[in-house]
C-alpha cells in the first residue's frame, strides 16, 4: 500500500482535531455590524491620524494606526521638522500606556481613613467646587498652584487662564530635567536665557561635553538624524565626533573619541581648548580687540594645568583644540547629568566661549527658533514650592502627569510638604508616587485620545487629534478645567464662552490661521493642519554677541569637593525609561539598556578595577550611602565608567506606578543632595559622596549578551577610513564563489533583501520596539529573559573591541537573515520553514509542531521559541495587530521582513494598476529607524536603493563562510584615523 | 508490516469517523436574531452582493451593512412585516444586530477578500448558492484542501505566507 505523506497527515489531522473537539463546544461567534457606519473607518482596513508624541518633552510627530477604531501601531510623521518620520523606543511604546492595564479608570476621593475610593465624576467634581468655593470665600484663591510637565499652545494656555480667573499666578512647568544651566549660561554670555538650536547636520567637528543628545537630552530623534547625516561618508570624508565625560554612555559610544574626564573639568577642558585656540591664532571671525579680551579671561587656563585637573594629557588637549578649530564649522554641545555639577553653568559659559572663538555662534548655534523648553520652572523654583506648601502658603496644589514625589531628590522634602496642602488634586492616567499622594484623583484621556496642540520649537505647532474613542470613563484636562470653570458659576463660568477643550483649541487656531495662512478659509486651514499634524512656520534666527565683561566674574576654576575615599555619583537617564516615566510600559522594561543589555532591573556601574580593590562582584547587592541617604542596588562591572566614578541609571524604583514598574531596583534620587546649583538653580545630578558596601546577598541581573567580545568572528565588522578612501572607485573584495550542490533558487518576481549600515546604526533599540509593536511579540518578564527565552525578533548586538583604555563599541542589528542556503530549513521535520518564491524564510505556525531544529541549526541564533502561552493583561491585548497571527505555546517564530506589509504594499501596487515601487514596503525596523540604518527593498530591481547598497565597498554579509547566502548585507562601520 | 498499518489507519479512521460527529457543526445553519432572507434579497429581487457587501472589493472582510444601511429601505419597504419590525427595534434601541457568525478561519488564516473578489471569482464559489437561501446555511466547507485546490487550478499563489502570516 502505497502511502504518500500528505494522506497520512490528513488522516492523522482528522483523528486529532476529533480527539481535541471532543472536549469543547465553541460558542458560536457572533458578527456586529456598526448601527451607524463610521464615514472615514473601513473594517479589514487600517486608517491613520496625525497627532504629536508626548512621551517626553521633544514633541515629536506622529502617525496613529488605527484598525477597526483602535489604535495599533504609532510611527513617525514624515511631515513634521522635528523627526522626519522617525520614532525613538520610549515613542513606540506610547501605545502601552493608552493601553496599559494600570490605567486609573474611574475618579477617585480619599476617604476619612485616607483611602482613595471610586467616585462618579458628578460626585468628584461637585466635591471638588465645593471645596474650592469654600477657598475663594475665604480669599485663599491667591494660593492656587497648578504643577504640569512642559505644555505649550492651547492647554498651557487654558491652564493659566483658569488660574488667573481664580486669582492666582503660581504656575509651574515642572520637568526633571530642565537645562537651567545651558538656559542661565546663555544669557551671561548672550544675554539670552534660552535653548538656542544647535545644528549637528552642517558641523564637521562635534565636541559634546556629557550631552547624550543620541538618547534624551533635548530632542534626540532629531539629533540621531543630524549626526547620522553629519557622520555619512561622502566624498572621502565624514564628519568626526569626540564625547567628553566621565562616563561611556551610548552617545559615546558612537564617537570617533570618549576622552574620560575627571567628573566636574568639562568647563576646564573646554576653557583650556578656548586657550589653545586663542594662542594658536585658530580664531574665526572676532576683532583682535575682543580677542585679547578672552585671551585675558583663559590666559590661566593653559594646557599644562587643564591636563592636571582634567587627566587628559596635555598634548592631547592641544591635537583637540587643533581638531575642533579645523571644524568648518563645528560644534561644542554641553549639558546632560554629567555636566550638572555645582559647576554646571560655568561649564556652560566655557563651552559657549568655545563655540564663540571658533566662530561657529550663528552658524551651528543659532538663537532662533529656540526650544520651549527655555520656559521650564527650574528645579529652585520647585525647592521654593515646596517653602511656601510647608508654610501653608498654598491652599490647592493642582498637578497633571508630572511625578515629583520620585523625581526630585528626597531630600528636598516634596513629599512631606505634600501632607502641609490642604487640597491636592491630580488630574493624571497613572497611579504614581505623587497621584497616590492626592485627595482627589480626575483620571484623564492619555495622549493618543486627546486633542491639543505641542510646539516644541518657536513657530512648529503640532496638532493633537484623538486617534481613537476614549477607553474608560476618562476626560481630557482641558474639558475638566471647563466643566469646573461652568460649575462654579459667576465669573468663572463666563470666562469661558467655549463647551469643550476642542472649541478651545479651535479658537486659538483660528488665531493662528489669521496669522498665517488667512488667504484660505479656516476649516481649509484646520484640514490640512489635521492631515499634515500641524502648521510648521520657519524663524530666524537672531544674531547675538558675546558679553566680555560679565563672564570676568563667572569663570572661576571648577573643583568638585568630596571625601577622598568617597565615590562620585552620576545618575544618568535612561534610554529606555527617561525620568521614569516608561517604567510601567512592559516592552520598554524589556528593551536591553543599549550599553550594559540589561533588561527589568536597575543597577550600579562601577569600573572593574574600583570593583577588584573593594572585592565587589557582578550581581553582588550594595548599600549605597551618601550624607543624604541610602539605597541598595546590584552591582555591574562597567569599564565605560572612569574609575572613582559610580552611575546609577535614573527611572527605576518606583514604589508605585503599576505592576510593571513597581519593586524594581531603586531610585538614586534618594542619595542626592537638596541645594541647588548658586547660579541657574539647576539639580546637580552629579553628587560628589557617596560610599559602597557589600550587603552580602547576590542578585540576579538579566541580560541578554552573551559576551563583550566577538571572538573574531567577524559579525559586526569595521574598515579604517583610510582603507576605504584607497578604494575610491575600485572593488573592494569578491563575494565568496562557492560549488553550489543544489540549484539555486529561482525568485520569479522579488527577491526582498535588506542592507544595514553599521555607520547609521547607533543602537538606540527604536527598532527592536518597532517590532514587538508590529508583530505582536509577546513580553516574557525578567525570570524567562535571564533563562535567554526573550522573544525579540530582532536584537541590537553589543560589541567591545580595542584596549580597555580606549574601547570601540561596535553595534550590530541582528535579525532573520533570509538566508538563501537557510540552514534550519533542511532540518525541519514537517516542513514548517521554508524558502519561498520572493525569497523569504518563511514559518509556518500552523505546522511547526516545536522540536526546535531550526533554532539549533541557526548560526545566527535569530529564532524564538514560544515556551509558553504567553498573556497581554487586558486591554493590552488590544493593541495586538490583526494582520498577524498570534503565537501559541510550542511554535517557532522569528522575523518576516513583515510579510503582512509586504502583501499590503503588493495589494496596495495592484489596486493602483502598477508594479511595486522602491519605498512602496518599508518593515516596522526600518520605518523607526532615527538614522535610517535599516533599507529594505526588492534586489530583483537593480534601481532599487537596496540593490545599489548592495555593491557599496563597506559590503559584508555575516559568517559569509558558512555559504548561507543571506539575504542582508551590512556596511562596515568606518573607523574614523587615529588622531583625533 | 503492511498489514499492521492498514489496521492502525483504519482504527484512526473508525475513531476519527465516531468522534467527526463531536465536531463544530458542518453545514450548520443557525438561527439568526432576524430571520433575513437572502433569497427575496439577492435570488427574487436581484440585488447585487456587493451592494450590501461594499467592502469587499476594497478590504480583507466583505462587511456586514449597518443598521443604518437596512433602515435606508426599511424605513419604508415591507415596513409591516414582522422581521422588519425587528429591525426597526433594533433601530429605535440603537442596538446594532447581533449577527451569527458562518463561515470563519482560524486566527492563523489571513484571508482578503480584495483579491479574489477582483480577480472575477463569483461569492457563490465560496458561499454556494446563497441567493437561494432563506436562512444561510454553510454551503461549502472552507478546508485549506479546498483553497488550494482551487489556487492550484488557478494558478494562483501557492506560497504559504499568502494565507498564514
Amino acid at each position: 500500500m502505497e502511502v504518500n505523506r500528505r494522506d497520512f497527515l490528513k488522516v492523522l489531522s482528522i483523528g486529532g482535531a476529533a480527539a481535541l473537539t471532543g472536549c469543547s463546544a465553541q460558542a458560536p461567534e457572533k458578527l456586529i455590524p456598526y448601527l451607524i457606519p463610521v464615514e472615514e473607518i473601513i473594517p479589514g482596513k487600517a486608517t491613520w491620524y496625525a497627532t504629536v508624541c508626548r512621551e517626553c518633552p521633544a514633541g515629536c510627530g506622529m502617525l496613529v494606526r488605527t484598525r477597526e477604531g483602535r489604535a495599533v501601531k504609532v510611527e513617525g510623521n514624515p511631515d513634521h521638522p522635528v523627526n522626519r518620520g522617525r520614532l525613538c523606543a520610549r515613542g513606540q511604546a506610547s501605545l502601552q500606556g493608552l493601553y496599559n492595564p494600570d490605567r486609573i479608570r474611574q475618579p477617585l476621593l480619599k476617604d476619612a481613613s485616607g483611602t482613595l475610593k471610586p467616585v462618579s465624576w458628578d460626585e468628584a467634581e461637585a466635591w471638588l467646587i465645593s471645596r474650592l468655593a469654600e477657598l475663594l470665600q475665604q480669599g485663599k484663591g491667591v494660593g492656587i498652584t497648578w504643577m504640569t510637565p512642559h505644555l505649550t499652545g492651547s492647554p498651557d494656555r487654558l491652564v493659566n487662564q483658569w488660574l488667573k480667573i481664580l486669582g492666582s499666578t503660581r504656575r509651574l512647568r515642572y520637568e526633571p530635567f530642565a537645562y537651567e544651566p545651558i538656559r542661565t549660561a546663555n544669557r551671561l554670555t548672550f544675554g539670552r536665557e534660552v535653548i538656542p538650536t544647535y545644528d549637528l547636520e552642517s558641523s564637521t567637528v562635534i565636541l559634546a561635553f556629557g550631552a547624550d543628545f543620541l538618547e534624551t537630552w533635548i530632542s534626540p530623534v532629531m539629533y540621531a538624524r543630524e549626526f547620522a547625516a553629519m557622520r555619512a561618508y561622502k566624498d572621502g570624508r565624514m564628519g568626526r565626533f569626540i564625547f567628553i565625560g566621565p562616563r561611556l554612555s551610548l552617545t559615546a559610544a558612537n564617537a570617533d573619541r570618549w576622552i574620560s574626564v575627571r567628573p566636574g573639568t568639562e568647563g576646564v577642558l573646554a576653557l583650556g581648548l578656548v586657550g589653545v585656540i586663542v594662542a594658536e591664532g585658530l580664531v574665526k571671525g572676532l576683532s583682535q580687540d575682543e580677542v585679547g579680551r578672552i585671551r585675558a579671561l583663559v590666559d590661566c587656563y593653559d594646557f599644562k594645568r587643564v591636563s592636571e585637573a582634567t587627566g587628559v594629557e596635555p598634548e592631547e588637549v592641544k591635537r583637540l583644540a587643533r581638531t575642533f578649530a579645523e571644524g568648518d564649522p563645528g560644534l561644542a554641545l554641553g549639558g546632560g547629568t554629567a555636566v550638572s555639577g555645582p559647576h554646571a553653568t560655568t561649564t556652560l559659559v566655557a563651552i559657549n566661549l568655545l563655540n564663540y572663538v571658533a566662530g561657529n555662534v550663528g552658524r551651528t548655534v543659532r538663537f532662533g527658533p529656540v526650544s520651549t523648553l527655555s520656559q521650564l520652572s527650574t528645579y529652585r523654583e520647585m525647592l521654593d514650592l515646596i517653602q511656601a506648601m510647608e508654610k501653608g502658603q498654598v491652599s490647592a496644589l493642582f498637578f497633571s502627569e508630572v511625578n515629583p514625589v520620585f523625581t526630585m531628590p528626597k531630600a528636598a522634602g516634596f513629599e512631606r510638604a505634600l501632607g502641609k496642602v490642604p487640597l491636592v488634586v491630580s488630574c493624571s492616567s497613572f497611579m504614581d508616587e505623587t497621584v497616590a499622594k492626592a485627595h482627589l484623583v480626575f483620571p484623564t484621556h492619555t495622549p493618543l485620545e486627546s486633542w491639543g496642540d505641542v510646539e516644541p520649537w518657536e513657530g512648529m505647532h503640532g496638532l493633537m487629534q484623538p486617534a481613537m474613542q476614549p477607553l474608560f470613563e476618562t476626560k481630557a484636562l482641558g474639558d475638566l478645567l471647563l466643566s469646573l470653570a461652568k460649575r462654579l458659576g459667576g465669573p468663572p463660568a463666563q470666562a469661558f464662552k467655549e463647551e469643550s477643550f476642542y472649541e478651545y483649541l479651535r479658537a486659538r487656531w483660528r488665531e493662528l490661521h489669521q496669522r498665517l495662512q488667512s488667504d484660505v478659509d479656516f476649516e481649509t486651514f484646520w484640514v490640512e493642519a489635521l492631515r499634515r499634524g500641524g502648521v510648521f512656520e520657519a524663524i530666524p534666527a537672531q544674531p547675538v554677541r558675546l558679553n566680555v565683561q560679565a563672564l570676568s566674574q563667572v569663570l572661576e576654576e571648577p573643583e568638585l569637593a568630596g571625601q577622598a575615599d568617597a565615590f562620585v555619583l552620576l545618575p544618568y537617564p535612561s534610554l529606555v525609561h527617561f525620568d521614569g516615566r516608561g517604567a510601567d510600559r512592559p516592552w520598554l522594561q524589556e528593551l536591553p539598556d543599549p550599553m550594559t543589555q540589561l533588561t527589568w532591573d536597575n543597577w550600579l556601574e562601577v569600573h572593574p578595577e574600583d570593583a577588584k580593590r573593594h572585592g565587589i562582584e557582578e550581581g553582588d547587592l550594595l548599600t549605597v550611602k551618601s550624607p543624604d541617604g541610602e539605597i541598595e542596588l546590584p552591582a555591574h562591572l562597567y569599564a565605560g565608567v572612569r574609575p572613582g566614578v559610580v552611575a546609577i541609571p535614573i527611572g527605576q524604583g518606583h514604589t508605585a506606578f503599576g505592576r510593571h514598574a513597581e519593586g524594581r531596583g531603586a531610585n538614586p534620587l534618594a542619595l542626592l543632595p537638596k541645594e541647588p546649583e548658586p547660579r541657574s538653580g539647576g539639580l546637580p545630578w552629579l553628587s560628589p559622596q557617596v560610599t559602597l558596601a557589600r550587603t552580602g546577598k547576590k542578585h540576579l541581573l538579566a541580560s541578554v549578551s552573551g559576551s563583550d567580545r566577538q571572538f573574531d568572528r567577524g559579525i559586526a565588522q569595521v574598515i579604517p577610513l583610510a582603507e576605504l578612501q584607497a578604494y575610491a572607485g575600485k572593488e573592494p573584495h569578491d563575494e565568496h564563489k562557492v560549488l553550489q550542490m543544489y540549484p539555486p533558487h529561482e525568485h520569479p518576481n522579488h527577491r526582498w533583501g535588506m542592507a544595514i549600515d553599521l555607520n547609521a546604526c547607533i543602537g538606540c533599540g527604536a527598532c527592536v520596539t518597532a517590532c514587538y509593536a508590529e508583530n505582536n511579540l509577546a513580553v516574557v518578564g525578567k525570570e524567562e529573559v535571564a533563562r535567554g527565552r526573550e522573544m525579540s525578533w530582532i536584537r541590537i548586538e553589543r560589541y567591545v573591541e580595542g584596549p580597555p583604555e580606549r574601547p570601540e563599541t561596535r553595534f550590530v542589528p541582528m535579525l532573520c537573515q533570509h538566508c538563501d542556503n537557510a540552514p534550519c530549513e533542511p532540518v525541519c521535520p514537517v516542513y514548517a520553514t521554508v524558502h519561498n518564491p520572493e525569497g523569504l524564510n518563511i514559518q509556518v505556525y500552523n505546522r511547526c509542531v516545536g522540536t526546535r531544529y531550526c533554532s539549533n541549526n541557526c548560526p545566527y541564533k535569530v529564532r524564538r521559541f514560544n515556551w509558553f502561552t504567553y498573556k497581554w493583561p487586558e486591554p493590552l491585548n488590544l493593541q495586538l495587530n490583526p494582520d498577524v497571527t498570534v503565537r501559541e505555546m510550542g511554535v517557532m517564530e522569528k522575523c518576516t521582513f513583515c510579510v503582512q506589509r509586504i502583501t499590503e504594499g503588493k495589494e496596495r501596487a495592484k489596486g493602483e494598476g502598477r508594479p511595486v515601487r522602491d519605498g512602496d514596503i518599508v518593515p516596522a525596523c526600518a520605518q523607526a529607524c532615527p538614522t535610517r540604518a535599516i533599507v529594505f527593498g526588492d534586489l530583483k530591481d537593480p534601481e532599487s536603493e537596496v540593490s545599489r547598497l548592495r555593491q557599496n565597498p563597506r559590503r559584508y554579509r555575516v559568517f559569509e563562510h558558512l555559504n548561507t547566502q543571506p539575504a542582508i548585507t551590512y556596511l562596515k562601520r568606518i573607523r574614523p584615523s587615529e588622531e583625533a | 508490516m503492511k498489514t499492521i498499518i492498514i489496521v492502525l489507519l483504519g482504527g484512526l479512521l473508525l475513531f476519527s469517523l465516531a468522534a467527526f460527529s463531536l465536531l463544530p457543526q458542518r453545514g450548520r445553519a443557525p438561527e439568526q436574531p432576524i430571520a433575513f432572507s437572502h433569497k427575496i434579497h439577492a435570488g427574487d429581487y436581484q440585488i447585487p452582493c456587493l451592494y450590501c457587501h461594499a467592502n469587499a472589493r476594497r478590504s480583507p472582510v466583505a462587511g456586514i451593512p449597518s443598521v443604518q444601511f437596512c433602515m435606508g429601505c426599511h424605513k419604508i419597504t415591507a415596513a409591516d412585516k414582522p422581521e422588519v419590525q425587528k429591525l426597526q427595534g433594533y433601530w429605535n434601541r440603537k442596538e446594532p444586530i447581533p449577527w451569527i457568525r458562518i463561515y470563519d478561519q482560524p486566527d492563523f488564516v489571513h484571508f482578503s477578500h480584495t483579491p479574489h473578489v477582483q480577480a472575477g471569482i463569483a461569492c457563490q464559489q465560496c458561499h454556494g448558492p446563497i441567493e437561494t437561501m432563506d436562512r444561510v446555511r454553510e454551503a461549502v466547507v472552507l478546508t485549506m484542501d479546498r483553497c488550494v485546490a482551487c489556487h492550484q487550478k488557478r494558478q494562483a499563489s501557492l506560497d504559504c505566507v499568502t494565507c498564514h502570516k
